[in-house]
């Protein structure tokens, strides 16, 4: 594998890792809150302190346990305090973190930890216990397995390589006890190349692929993202709240919650789960809130449907508003994100009807700064966020690059861009396909295992194929056009970017997926999934009875609704892009079928194939 | 109380399993003196992040007795209203003062009927045991009728509200046994029992048509029945009653977001449910009446310290009758409705009185027909249906509304 990165001079000074960084918070601040958790109705707080002595005992537990340099240690859990006390730990004795989905089924935890030949399994509770056991068989290298839910599995369970969380503890403090200062000598080794975190990609086409990222890599990335103010302006400090819920073994999630948290002090709160990010984000009012376009497309869909069903006062005062917000919207999308003075005496009368609450409601009241990436998102809706005065912003990176490569800036937005390079970032388009490659002390070391497909992403001069198609906008920010391999060519020779047309499906709050066919055929076509909260809120409110997904979707009333919308949308578009035919997904698409990847992407060939009588209905001639 | 209450108890049902459970999540138990996260007593403060009222970091803050900013703000402007009140004219003030009297047996009648669920007719009897109790413990030794001349609040409101928690007492094992319609004849038939009774003891009542004086108001040798130096007559009396009512409502909020006003909500809402997750009833509906009939007690005797004199006759069906409809007209379980019931009961024959001025047809002589003691009479019976159909919850109901409504802006729920 080729490593791209200059050998740094071997400090005499210790190395700046997220783990020390967490050490001098708790030696400068210790009573400070570091997190919060939600347990038994109550946000448990937690304490810098009590994070650095939890570390401590994790890490010296894995030290009990045989943990050396470069071993991996796979974690499967739901975003919680012990994400982050293990991730510390693992990076403290020199290990590597590997990050599984929670949602990952057992056949795909397989692959991963044999794969990644992980020595310990922390999984959270009986269900990751239970893919974990499945799969023993196939994962040889698999030593032990830390539970730390104990419900189901202690008293039940007797494998002898299962340990309770509690244990691990236990095992920690008589390490300690015993070997005091055990772990600030292993840490005192580390190296910036030492690899910390391997980042499993999606895998939207064949199995994912394990990014290496190095202490280097992470402090850069801290660097410029955290300390230098990279997205945020001013930067993150102790005073910011972000909201913890998309999952942490996803490289933008471990950067807002782990690095900007170790960094910068930024409390982190953990969401109960994915379901209760809405009345968690109204608890907590976080500062800083980072989503993927499909948690922003929903935020709206529930405004759409509350508002419905508003009394008709409520709603005509806010449905006026929300006029005006769209109006305020333009104009900043316009000015960059600045106000002019007409826009912000707008929306400060505004603000009194209506944006204060709506953000209120939403949780947003106090959001500085919001950020959408990880997927493409329609315009339209980050338009909405800006209008109510969310100050949101589209941001672009990814594993490979530690999520270091683009963003919007604070007062220099355009819209449908996913910004300017960062500082010190080197980017470029190449001439003949249109990729985008990038190239800064934040590329990855190549990907865990596999030396082939680390080259042929990663040039011998460092240059990092991002296999997305771009292009500059205005000289300054860069537009992506879509993924690479997704790039459509009819049949009559057009290259078409699919991505626009389904985000601006998706912005529709009735469609919840949208994967649009038709390479190598003669027309366009597009495979549409209906979002069941606001499609069932639709078909209710005009008496349309109906039991399942299914039975909603083939209504030919639905029918007609999608219609409609897929019209609206084609009128934007060139003949040629249009979408002439259109079928209604007859499930929702789901990560256990396979249908989606961990990170609820589209897998677009194994829908072409679930799918392909669906698909081939819409070519048979009428 | 307020001690009391504040102590922060696991959920009911976080048994040994949970605990371990929440060891095992994220606490070290090995760990340093400074290892509470959370739970622990040494960690919890009030250290919520500002302006976040929804982020409970300790129970102490889910359960405080002002939780959000706005009671506060609210709290202090009516109580700072309540306090101005006093320069209103002495008609108005003994008004108001019988009022705040009444709500303070309304919040008594609310504990058993509103918040454990017993629905009891029975509240004149126990009112009415108050008042004799306070009226012979402060009567005079030599006077018509018993008396044992220890004047001092101190010692007959208590008195009042001891005895009348004890006649409670002995009642709840009726409540132990009987439910719903059954329990309110059976509370009913108290209020006939008592008011023979009374009728009949001439030596404690003075007996009907000629009745008894009721205890004196003096504390510390000060009387608040008469004018003095800090105010009239009539200001006294308004400002004892009022920071009586303060201390029987604020000792009822707490009581209700205690153990034991959780357990008497169980209670309420479905008594099989509530014995089988551990709480005993018979022990909870005895307290709900003692506790009941203590404010009921007290109520009692203050109730005609502002008149000096009283009649056993006083003590009928009406008089529970018209607690009933201030606790139903004010709002079912809650201390505020309960104060605003009451008020708006006790003011209603004045605001009748003012209605032959509007209206011209309405006389306000008893032998013409409409007057206003009847109209007075039809309207109690008027509101009650009124708010049973319209608003079950009182006016109480029609402040939530009207907060929800603005609470939920822009949406509606």
């Amino acid at each position: 594998m080729t490593l791209t990165r200059e050998p740094r001079e071997q400090e005499h000074t210790r190395t700046t890792t997220i783990v020390t960084r967490v050490r001098d918070r708790a030696r400068a601040t210790p009573g400070r809150i570091a997190m919060r958790e939600k347990d038994f109705g109550i946000w448990q707080e937690v304490t810098w302190a009590d994070y650095w002595e939890n570390v401590q005992l994790v890490a010296h537990a894995l030290l009990a346990l045989g943990v050396e340099p470069g071993d991996r240690v796979a974690v499967h859990s739901e975003n919680r305090r012990e994400w982050l006390y293990t991730d510390l730990a693992i990076v403290a004795v020199r290990g590597i973190t590997v990050g599984l989905y929670p949602t990952n089924p057992a056949a795909e935890a397989a692959y991963l930890l044999s794969h990644s030949g992980a020595k310990i399994l922390i999984a959270e509770d009986q269900e990751q216990v239970d893919k974990a056991l499945a799969v023993l068989d196939r994962c040889p290298e698999l030593e032990r397995i830390v539970y730390v839910e104990p419900r189901g599995v202690r008293g039940r369970y007797d494998d002898p390589r299962l340990t309770a969380w509690s244990e691990l503890l236990e095992i920690g403090a008589a390490h300690r006890e015993e070997n005091p200062g055990a772990v600030e000598r292993r840490m005192a080794a580390t190296r910036t190349d030492d690899v910390i975190t391997l980042i499993y990609t999606s895998g939207t086409t064949g199995p994912p692929k394990g990014v290496m990222l190095t202490v280097g890599n992470v402090e850069y990335a801290i660097k410029l993202l955290v300390e230098g103010g990279g997205f945020t302006s001013p930067p993150p400090s102790e005073r910011d709240l972000a909201l913890s819920y998309l999952p942490l073994c996803h490289v933008a999630e471990r950067a807002f919650t782990v690095w900007f948290n170790a960094a910068a002090g930024v409390q982190v709160n953990f969401a109960e789960s994915i379901e209760t990010v809405q009345a968690n984000l109204r608890e907590v009012q976080p500062t800083i809130l980072f989503g993927v376009p499909r948690i922003w497309e929903k935020v709206l869909a529930g405004v759409e449907i509350r508002l419905e069903s508003a009394s008709p006062l409520k709603r005509a005062v806010t449905r006026f508003w929300l006029g005006v917000a769209d109006r305020i919207g333009d104009t900043l999308v316009r000015t960059g994100g600045t106000h002019t003075p007409r826009t912000r005496a707008l929306y400060g009368i505004g603000w009194v009807f209506c944006y204060r609450a709506l953000r209120e409601r939403l949780g947003m009241r106090r959001v500085r700064y919001a950020a959408s990436g990880a997927a493409p998102i329609a315009p339209a809706v980050l338009k909405f966020y800006m209008g109510i005065g969310v100050a949101m912003h589209e941001v672009y990176g990814m594993s490979e690059n530690t999520a270091v490569a683009t963003g919007n800036r604070p007062g220099r937005i355009k819209l449908g861009t996913v910004g300017e390079p960062h500082e010190g970032v080197e980017l470029r388009i190449d001439e003949l396909t249109g990729e985008i490659l990038t190239r800064h002390p934040g590329t990855f070391a190549g990907y865990w295992r596999d030396p082939r497909a680390t080259a042929d992403v990663l040039d011998p001069d460092g240059w990092l194929h991002t296999g997305d198609v771009g292009e500059w906008v205005d000289g300054t920010h860069v537009r992506i056009t879509d993924r690479m391999k997704d790039i459509i060519i009819t049949a009559g020779g057009k290259n078409i970017a699919p991505s626009e047309m389904e985000n601006a499906l998706k912005a529709s709050p009735y469609l919840k997926e949208a994967v649009v066919v038709g390479d190598r055929r003669k027309y366009l076509a597009a495979l549409i999934g209906i979002e069941l909260d606001t499609v069932g809120e639709w078909a209710r409110r005009r008496g349309l009875p109906y039991t399942t997904y299914r039975d909603l979707s083939e209504k030919p009333e639905v029918r007609e609704l999608v219609q409609g919308i897929v019209d609206e949308v084609n009128e934007r578009f060139a003949r040629v892009e249009q979408i002439k035919r259109f079928a209604l997904l007859p499930k929702e698409l789901d990560h256990e079928d396979g249908e989606l990847t961990a990170t609820q992407k589209v897998k677009r060939s194994a829908i072409e194939r679930l799918f392909a009588d669906l698909v081939e209905g819409m070519y048979r001639s009428r | 109380m307020t001690e009391r209450t504040e102590r922060v108890e696991p959920p009911e049902q976080a048994g040994a399993p949970g605990r371990v459970e929440t060891a095992g999540r994220g606490r070290a138990p090995a760990a340093g003196p400074d290892a509470h996260p959370g739970g622990g007593p040494g960690a919890v403060r009030a250290r919520r992040p500002k302006g976040r009222p929804l982020l409970y970091t300790a129970y102490s803050q889910d359960m405080a007795l002002l939780d959000t900013r706005a009671k506060k703000v609210w709290l202090a402007l009516l109580l700072g209203a309540a306090i101005l009140l006093s320069g209103l004219p002495d008609d108005l003030l003994v008004l108001l003062a019988a009022g705040y009297i009444a709500a303070i047996g309304a919040i008594g009648l609310n504990i058993v009927t509103g918040y454990a669920g017993q629905v009891s007719l029975g509240h004149a009897f126990f009112v009415a045991i108050g008042a004799y109790t306070a009226a012979a413990v402060s009567g005079d030794p030599g006077g018509r009728t018993l008396g044992f001349g220890i004047t001092s609040m101190l010692v007959w409101l208590p008195a009042a509200g001891a005895v009348a928690a004890l006649a409670g007492v002995l009642v709840a094992p009726l409540a132990a046994r009987l439910r719903g319609l059954y329990l309110a004849i059976v509370t009913l038939g108290l209020v006939f029992l008592g008011e023979h009774v009374f009728k009949e003891w001439d030596h404690l009542t003075g007996g009907p048509g000629v009745g008894r004086p009721a205890a004196t108001p003096e504390l510390f040798g000060f009387r608040f029945d008469a004018d003095s130096a800090l105010g009239t007559r009539a200001q006294s009396l308004y400002m004892l009653m009022l920071v009586l009512l303060v201390v029987f409502a604020v000792a009822a909020r707490n009581l209700a977001r205690s153990r034991i006003g959780r357990a008497f909500s169980a209670v309420r809402d479905r008594d099989i449910a509530a014995e089988v997750i551990g709480v005993p009833l018979t022990r909870y509906k005895t307290l709900a009446f003692a506790i009941s009939s203590f404010y009921a007690g007290c109520a009692g005797a203050l109730m005609y310290t502002i008149t000096g004199f009283f009649d056993p006759g006083s003590f009928n069906l009406l008089m529970s009758v018209q607690f009933i409809a201030m606790v139903l007209i004010g709002g079912v379980a809650t201390v505020s409705g309960s104060i605003a019931g009451a008020l708006f009961i006790t003011l209603l024959p004045r605001l009748t009185q003012e209605l032959p001025a509007l209206l011209p047809f309405v006389s306000a002589d008893t032998t013409q027909t409409p007057n206003v003691f009847q109209i007075q009479v039809a309207l109690y019976g008027l509101l009650i249906v009124l708010f049973l159909v319209f608003e079950p919850r009182g006016l109480f109901g029609i402040w939530i509304r009207v907060r929800a409504y603005w609470k939920s802006w822009p949406f509606s729920y």
